[in-house]
């Protein structure tokens, strides 16, 4: 393994600055809209409050960011396989309905009951993989299916939103005092930086730039295929575990949105569908970006009514200037 | 078919009954056979008026099958279903302000806004080379946005207009014992079985779907016919819109919601590769009517919500599993 390329930039036989700028345009410009993004917040914050975005506000766009963004982490990693986890809703939704129902106010349950349900979506994001790997089945159709199913379980186990949290396990979590759950960001940034330099994380990689070629190399497809699904299902079970914290309640519909919005932050990550390129850094930035954008929304004064217009055309806009940008350095080389 | 014939008609009878027209014939036999399960289960459940009543919901998911069964066909995929139908439906009700007189203005109106919301989308897809689902994802938040707007959440002046008299009764009608709607989605089936078997553009369309390079490096204009195809997608998604408001009478939000996953998974039952260049319309109708009556059946049963979820998910693996999986390589 220790011949196999590590990045996407050094597979290419011209290198230099301008190649690896071409390569990594749509990661760069993730954090260039990142960057810009809050700036803008903030001179709207200034413009209407007459005060700079405090304590409070920033708390408040880490804690509705960070399900998000572990969510995009994990279905980063499934489009890298060049798959795609449309399940992940269920998943927080079956995650977030479980919490609410079962978990008491000690120790003991708090602990036990975030385990348990980090494994299980282990195991439905490992059915996942199983069913695509081993049943060769479309990812996009498996993973429809196991959400209606997941769906279902949800609704089966908590009929109607409420259920409690108990108040110690989403101040811990997600603390309003400050924005301490920035740490879980850092964790799972960290988490993602050891793993793609591990033997997993450049199989992941190798698969999605060319799935046969991967094989004849020797690398054991389906079994990779698996455990990157696995992977979307913990971090997915992360995210309904830190909803449930946040919104200090369950509701088994909860999930539903983070459906299109972790595509959504990966296709501002400049994670290529095409598989086998990206980094979950820029899936991170561009969570941030999707939060940050609806407070720029609100505080722009527009309708949020039009918001999921302005989000879609933010969406576009941003994907063609990467497929632009990227074009134009190319050619420059 | 005389099973103990020379071979020369044997050959002929296997080569009429393709394994894509195999699976054609088995979704249909799917479907019957859930009409007789329902029949033994509830009697009446396969009586003419059930049946008809099945067929007329199976008949919204079948007009937006369409759309989605071309768009599939080259490997491509529509996420914007939802609301285009959603807005068109809007535009149609709020333009035709309830009168017959307006009735032709909205109904063009609202096609033409499906047609235009497809051929963006097909313009950024192939001039632009944004991914499919991205493209279609973002333009589904779009038109989301933008109907939400632009009738300030459904609550203004002219968003309580009903669908034109005219065009409520047309689609209520029955001719010689037929619904109207029936009627119309046979001339669709009609018209699209046509336009895939026996045209030329057909014949472009199964060709891209299976090789694209191929087809342009003989002479096919891929882009054009991709973008035809997601302006094809556009216009079935806004008729299946105006029909489902002519039908109930008013538009509502959230009206196309279910009929993304389940024209996909009508055409997927039905024997549409999601990858492009195999399937036919006439598996995603019976994709459809297999679909709509299953869960009727499961609605008799008086299965919770939450039970049908689960059973549908699980009917779409099994369905998958037994014809869905790709060749080993």
């Amino acid at each position: 393994m220790s011949d196999m390329p590590r990045g996407t930039a050094t597979l290419s036989p011209f290198s230099g600055w301008r190649h690896s700028l071409a390569q990594n345009m749509s990661f760069l410009l993730s954090f260039v809209i990142l960057a810009g993004l809050t700036l803008l917040y903030i001179g709207l914050f200034h413009g209407q409050l007459n005060a700079y975005p405090g304590t409070f506000e920033w708390t408040s766009v880490v804690n509705t960011a960070v399900p998000t963004v572990l969510v995009a982490v994990g279905q980063t990693i499934v489009v890298i396989t060049r798959g795609i986890d449309l399940s992940v809703g269920g998943v927080i939704d079956v995650s977030n309905a479980l919490a609410a129902t079962h978990m008491k106010d000690s120790l003991a349950s708090m602990v036990g009951w975030s385990l348990a349900i980090l494994a299980l979506g282990a195991v439905f994001g490992a059915i996942n993989g199983i069913l695509v790997a081993y049943g060769r089945l479309q990812p996009i159709l498996v993973t429809l299916a196991t959400l209606a199913i997941l769906q279902g379980l949800a609704i089966w186990i908590l009929p109607e939103p409420g259920g409690l949290i108990p108040p110690s396990y989403s101040n811990t979590l997600a603390s309003t005092q400050g924005p301490w759950s920035l740490c879980f960001i850092a964790l799972v940034a960290v988490a993602w930086l050891v793993l793609r330099r591990m033997t997993i994380g450049v199989r992941i990689f190798a698969i999605g730039n060319d799935e046969s070629a991967a094989r004849a190399h020797g690398i054991p497809v389906r079994r990779v295929k698996v455990i990157a699904f696995a992977l979307s299902g913990l971090l997915a079970a992360a995210s309904g575990l830190f909803l449930a914290a946040s919104t200090t309640g369950g509701d088994a519909a909860a999930g539903d949105v983070y459906i299109l919005t972790s595509i959504a932050a990966v296709v501002l990550g400049g994670i290529s569908f095409y598989g086998g390129r990206g980094s979950a850094l820029g899936s991170i930035a561009g969570a941030f970006v999707l939060t940050i954008l609806t407070n720029v929304l609100f505080f722009a004064g527009i309708n949020p009514l039009y918001q999921s217009f302005f989000q879609g055309v933010f969406l576009v806009i941003a994907v063609f200037l990467g497929v632009i940008l990227g074009r134009l350095v190319k050619a420059s080389t | 078919m005389s099973v103990g014939g020379s071979t020369g008609s044997g050959t002929r009878a296997r080569d009429l009954l393709t394994v894509d027209r195999r699976r054609i014939l088995v979704t249909f036999g799917a479907a019957i056979l859930v009409f007789l399960v329902g029949a033994f289960l509830h009697p009446g459940f396969a009586s003419a008026a059930s049946v008809k009543a099945i067929l007329v919901i199976a008949s919204f998911v079948g007009l937006v099958a369409a759309g989605q069964t071309f768009v599939l066909l080259v490997g491509g995929i529509d996420l914007s279903i939802p609301w285009v139908l959603n807005a068109a439906g809007v535009l149609f009700a709020t333009a035709s302000l309830g009168r017959d007189s307006r009735a032709a203005y909205a109904l063009l109106l609202a096609l033409g806004l499906g047609a235009l919301v497809g051929l963006v989308n097909g313009l950024c897809i192939s001039y632009l080379a944004v991914p499919a689902v991205v493209m279609t994802l973002a333009m589904n938040g779009i038109m989301e946005g933008l109907t939400l707007g632009r009738t300030q959440g459904l609550t203004c002046e002219t968003c309580r207009s009903y669908a034109p008299p005219a065009l409520q009764n047309a689609i209520h009608a029955q001719l010689a014992g037929i619904p109207v709607q029936l009627i119309l989605w046979f001339g669709v089936i009609l018209a699209v079985t046509f336009i895939l078997s026996f045209t030329t553009f057909g014949r472009k369309i199964y060709s891209t779907g299976s090789n694209a390079v191929a087809s342009y490096l003989a002479g096919v204009n891929v882009r054009a016919v991709t973008v035809i195809l997601y302006m094809l997608s556009g216009f079935f998604a806004a008729l299946a819109g105006i029909v489902l408001v002519a039908y109930s009478g008013q538009a509502t939000l959230g009206l196309g919601d279910p009929f993304l996953f389940q024209s996909i998974a009508a055409a997927v039952i039905g024997g549409v590769a999601i990858l492009g260049g195999r399937g036919h319309y006439l598996g995603a109708v019976a994709g459809a009517i297999s679909l709509i009556a299953l869960i009727s059946l499961l609605q008799a049963e008086n299965m919770p919500d939450y039970g049908r979820s689960i059973l549908y998910g699980v009917a779409i693996l099994v369905v998958l599993l037994l014809f869905g999986r790709e060749e080993r390589t």
